[in-house]
């Protein structure tokens, strides 16, 4: 359980994470979605004591991580590949932190197998892939057999059998009953792997519910219409209410209107209709909708009719 | 929620009991001897440490074996005052190295720490250890130690290897000799003193270029530019900055020749870089205590 409480963090003057309070839950898997910027890794670093909020408060299973007798069986944390030096190998990595809590060689190599790093235990770091170095993040995050997993972007660097593996670990985990909190700034990775999602953007929580909930309530629904008669159409639509948007292929993507209205009022307009098509807005339309105001790093749409 | 809310991992989970200790300072100190041996780095820099004191220590006993079988360079030599001052005895052949050691040492140390920050791993250390500052007293725990323990057995073959060479020249390492005894002990305390200075310069710094160019400043360029300073100059400040500097303070403890008056006294002269090393490893654990890793 990890539970935050106007969590506030500012970089001289630019507030990273913006008094933010939310709750991570065992037994579930909780995404941490938002885009690269929007203050994910800080809030997570805060919460494993790595930075020091300027306001606010946040507990690891009931106190602030700092004071567990046992941090590693607390938490376990994969904060950002390679916090390793590379001139020691994955095992001897282990190793020192392992002494540290008084944990077994015998569970070192437990982990070791369990993220596949058999092969290469006993080779330098250096020469890790950021794949292999990720797995190495995973298996000191399982270190100490944590009530509660932190995971920044896990899955980041490698490949699709990866991917699964580590979506699969999650959800196994989680069904441990653990507390699971893994951040991504894909939508789809996300909704892939967890139950419940926290969304933040500039520092702040956009969005707190289950990732159903999300999809439904963001997602609008549109309707695709064709018609010779577009601009009359589109007149007769905006006095009914609806929003209409012209795509550049000449059709009309309406809004705030069903397809069955689209059709009556393209009826009462005598206007002709060769196609009618209601959409829904992808996983990603949702999340970019969310987040569109807040994304720190846009680039530049480009422009109609700009010089080619 | 409280511990009693244990998860059913012990059922589900296919390590069903994963012993997880408290973390006490110990086993700190465990974690960062393994982290000190597992680095090719710092095991070369050990071994050059002590092949540098010991290499000193056959050259310069073969240096007075030269002079005492040269009636002209021995009498050269008795006419130098610098070399005088020295009070050369067989204690001084052997310490000799410390001078260029003491780089060797101070690199090593802030390294120890400044390389945790270069890496990320330091995120990984504070991970295991949030309160830090057993981290810290850890690294001091083994570079001090291991200073001592390498300096002391340098020093040791330094005085099997140079011994024929020595009686040769009508030099001993006189035990029975107080200052002699002083002077001995007194290049491992300085080495070690030396260690823990720069472990803080390195934890209040936390990058290595930078920390290493602080040291060899401190311990290297600063002493040789206020040795001209003072020969040049007759004004009062630069014979206290001098005697002042971190190591021409400390380093009088392995002096054995007669008393200066431009120098601390020896155990006055340890004090002082004592005294700069306690208020810098203040510094560096207030420091590392508040700042974000």
């Amino acid at each position: 359980m990890i539970e935050a409480h106007g969590l506030t963090k500012r970089y001289g003057t630019k507030l990273a994470v913006d008094d933010v309070t939310f709750t991570v839950r065992p037994g579930i898997v909780t995404g941490f979605l938002g885009p690269n910027g929007a203050g994910k890794s800080t809030t997570m670093r805060m919460i494993m004591g790595l930075d020091r909020p300027t306001a606010g408060s946040v507990t690891v299973n009931g106190s602030p991580y700092a004071q567990h007798a046992r941090p590693l069986a607390e938490v376990g944390a994969l904060l950002e590949a390679k916090a390793v030096h590379p001139g020691r190998t994955a095992r001897q990595h282990l190793q020192a932190l392992a002494a540290t809590h008084g944990i077994a060689t015998t569970r070192v190599d437990e982990v070791i197998e369990l993220t596949g790093l058999s092969a290469v235990a006993r080779k330098r770091v250096g020469g890790f892939s950021l794949g292999m170095g990720q797995r190495l993040g995973v298996a000191v995050a399982l270190l100490g057999d944590p009530r509660t997993l932190i995971l920044d972007e896990p899955v980041n660097g490698l490949d699709p059998e990866g991917v699964l593996w580590v979506r699969n670990l999650a959800r196994y985990l989680a069904g441990q009953g653990r507390t699971v909190f893994l951040s991504s700034h894909l939508m789809s990775e996300v909704a892939l792997t967890a139950d419940h999602v926290v969304v933040i953007g500039r520092g702040r929580i956009l969005a707190d519910t289950t990732v159903q909930d999300l999809l439904d309530g963001a997602s609008r629904r549109a309707v695709l219409v064709r018609s010779p008669q577009a601009t009359e159409l589109a007149e007769a639509l905006r006095r009914d209410g609806a929003e209409v948007a012209r795509r550049d292929d000449g059709a009309l993507m309406v809004t705030g209107a069903d397809a069955a209205r689209v059709g009556e009022t393209a009826a009462v307009a005598g206007a002709v209709l060769h196609e009618l098509t209601p959409t829904a807005s992808t996983l990603e339309e949702a999340y970019m909708e969310l987040t569109a105001d807040a994304v720190e790093y846009r680039s530049e749409e480009m422009t109609e009719g700009a010089p080619r | 929620m409280t511990a009693t809310t244990r998860p059913t991992t012990e059922t589900a989970s296919p390590s069903p009991a994963v012993a997880v200790l408290p973390v006490t300072f110990g086993r700190v100190l465990r974690a960062e001897w393994i982290k000190f041996r597992t680095l090719r780095s710092t095991v070369w820099t050990v071994v050059i440490t002590a092949v540098v004191m010991i290499g000193f220590a056959l050259m310069m006993a073969s240096l007075m074996r030269l002079a005492a079988d040269t009636p002209e360079m021995a009498e050269g030599m008795n006419n130098d005052p610098g070399f005088q001052s020295l009070g050369m005895s067989g204690t001084t052949v052997i310490t000799l190295g410390y001078s260029f050691a003491q780089l060797a040492v101070a690199v090593l140390a802030a390294l120890i720490v400044t390389n945790e920050y270069s890496t990320g791993m330091i995120r990984s250390t504070f991970a295991a250890v949030p309160r830090r500052l057993p981290a810290l007293w850890a690294k001091l725990v083994v570079i001090v130690l291991t200073t001592v323990v390498v300096i002391a057995l340098a020093l040791g073959v330094a005085y099997l290897v140079t011994l024929p060479i020595l009686d040769a020249a009508n030099l001993s390492v006189d035990l029975s000799d107080s200052e002699q005894v002083r002077a001995l002990g007194g290049c491992v305390l300085y080495l070690a003193t030396v260690a823990a200075f720069s472990l803080a310069v390195g934890a209040l710094m936390r990058h290595s270029a930078g920390a290493i160019f602080t040291l060899v400043a401190i311990f290297f360029v600063l002493p040789l530019i206020f040795s001209i300073v003072v020969a040049a100059s007759d004004a009062a400040w630069t014979d206290w900055v001098n005697k002042l500097l971190p190591s021409v303070a400390g380093e009088r403890i392995i002096s054995t020749g007669p008393s200066s008056d431009v120098l601390l006294e020896p155990w006055t002269g340890y004090a002082v870089l004592a005294g700069y090393t306690v208020v810098l490893l203040v510094a560096a654990a207030v420091t590392l205590k508040r700042r974000d890793a």
